[in-house]
């Protein structure tokens, strides 16, 4: 059964990149991904960084010596930078790690989080 | 009787592919002979043909002191080699990896770097390879000038019996560099193994050993300088994407040793998840590639106080047995004969590290020779 969680306002969202709240036990956040909002266990499964204080920014690719902005956003750990993708929540660096991610929306002017 | 008849019972069941045996010149004149003659009284004139000399000295002897030599080196033409090591050990092929004529990527002028190195390669061809039909080439090149090492490659990898490059761990910049392309581009092409065979480092052109200046001691040059060119070869070229431009290319690490071969893969793992987009061309874990490009010789393997079952366990997390091909050094102070590696090596790697793995990473070249 879901159930929406206050986890900050719009203003501080906007303004910081990302939100973060103490959850039924666990730190959640949520991060404005492209002009969506994904909600993410506020904890890196490389290291525990807070991984919601990340960067959202898109990945680098390219061939041997070259560099491409290829598109895809990304979260970035603020911590040893590993990658996730925000929809899915998979380590983009290491296949065997994944942050649990959750549905989020805005109500009013408060970031809601669906656990 | 035959010596061949007193080889060791076990190479009858299981052959052995050397790779790494030192021909050494012992008659200067014979060599002199292939260079340029506009070049050939500069080489006359110079120190041991104008390559570079180490700054420090096996405090004995750089060879084997059991060897009869007559005034000569050791393993200074096909008789010696046949007797001291192809007969008595039962190795059915072995490669001639030059000897400090692998130097002249560290001499300071390219055209001479370059005439030494095609003398040496005909020189190679008309007195050891065409003696006896065991012995294998390496071709000898200048790394300092790319674009003449490609045409060199590209010129006697021609003839068969040249089964790969080699290349000395002493450097000017790591060979992942783009300007050594040429390089391995043109190695790969022919389908040759590019080896990286471990000295000259510090010496002429080369930058120092270790990594925190020159050192004092041989004993240091010899556990530093050769292991630590080593790991930046092997760094380099991974993070470069050679291997993802050149996806035929294998390299060959020879006497650098091997047991830090795992410590040095997770190092560069963890850093490719943490750093890749310095180098985003990079899309699969570092270790992966090596495992499937690079090869390591297994002389010298280090001693490891009775605890070799941990060496076995860890180099078995970094892709062994399947990357490790045996090597001798003949005639050097250090080497390994292929009984004492056999006593040393699990059972279940034998096969592969002393005959299946190098006849795998020379297929082409061999099945060329056969035909």
């Amino acid at each position: 059964m879901s159930r929406w969680h206050d986890v900050g306002s719009l203003a501080d969202l906007e303004r910081d990149g990302h939100v973060v709240a103490r959850v039924e036990g666990r730190e959640v956040g949520v991060v404005a991904v492209g002009g969506e909002l994904r909600g993410v266990r506020n904890r890196c499964p490389h290291h525990g960084g807070p991984l919601c204080v990340g960067t959202v920014e898109q990945r680098v690719g390219g061939r041997p010596g070259g560099y491409d902005l290829t598109g895809e956003l990304v979260l970035r750990c603020p911590w040893h930078g590993w990658e996730f993708d925000p929809a899915t929540g998979a380590c983009l660096d290491d296949p065997a790690l994944r942050v649990a991610v959750y549905p989020a929306k805005v109500d009013g002017g408060r970031v809601l989080v669906d656990l | 009787m035959d010596p061949r008849l007193a080889r060791p019972l076990w190479t009858i069941v299981l052959r052995v592919i050397d790779c790494d045996i030192h021909p050494q010149i012992g008659d200067p004149e014979e060599l002199l002979a292939h260079v340029e003659r506009g070049q050939r009284d500069w080489f006359r004139g110079q120190p041991y043909f104008g390559l570079p000399g180490y700054s420090w000295s096996h405090p004995s002897s750089w060879y084997r002191q059991d060897l009869a030599a007559d005034g000569r080196p050791p393993g200074a033409d096909v008789e010696a080699v046949r007797r001291e090591l192809l007969d008595p050990s039962g190795t059915s092929a072995g490669v001639l990896n030059a000897d400090d004529a692998v130097l002249v990527s560290l001499m300071p002028s390219p055209y001479r770097a370059a005439a030494l190195a095609r003398a040496h390669n005909d020189w190679i061809r008309e007195s050891w390879l065409e003696r006896d039909a065991r012995l294998l080439g390496a071709i000898v090149c200048p790394a300092q000038d790319p674009e003449e090492a490609a045409r060199e490659i590209r010129r006697v990898g021609e003839d068969p019996r040249f089964v790969q490059v080699v290349l000395c761990g002493g450097s000017e910049r790591p060979y992942g560099e783009p300007r050594y392309l040429p390089i391995f581009e043109a190695a790969a092409e022919i389908g040759l193994p590019v080896a990286i065979h471990a000295g000259g480092e510090g010496m002429g052109i080369a930058a120092p050993p270790g990594g925190a200046g020159a050192v004092t001691f041989y004993i240091e040059w010899h556990t530093l300088g050769s292991a630590c060119s080593t790991m930046a070869h092997l760094v380099s070229l991974l993070v470069h994407g050679t291997f993802e431009r050149l996806p035929t290319l294998k390299v060959l690490l020879i006497e650098g040793g091997i047991a830090w071969l795992p410590g040095i893969l997770w190092r560069l793992d963890t850093n490719w998840r943490a750093l890749r987009s310095d180098t985003p061309w990079l899309e699969r874990k570092p270790s992966e590639v090596a495992r499937e490009h690079v090869r390591f010789s297994t002389q010298p393997l280090e001693h490891t106080d009775g605890h070799d079952e941990l060496l076995w366990e860890m180099l078995e997390a970094a892709g062994a047995p399947d990357v490790l091909c045996f090597a001798s050094d003949y005639p050097h102070w250090d080497f390994d004969d292929p009984s004492f590696m056999l006593k040393r090596l699990p059972e279940a790697w034998r096969e592969r590290v002393l005959h299946e793995n190098a006849a795998s990473l020379y297929a082409e070249r061999l099945r060329l020779i056969a035909a």
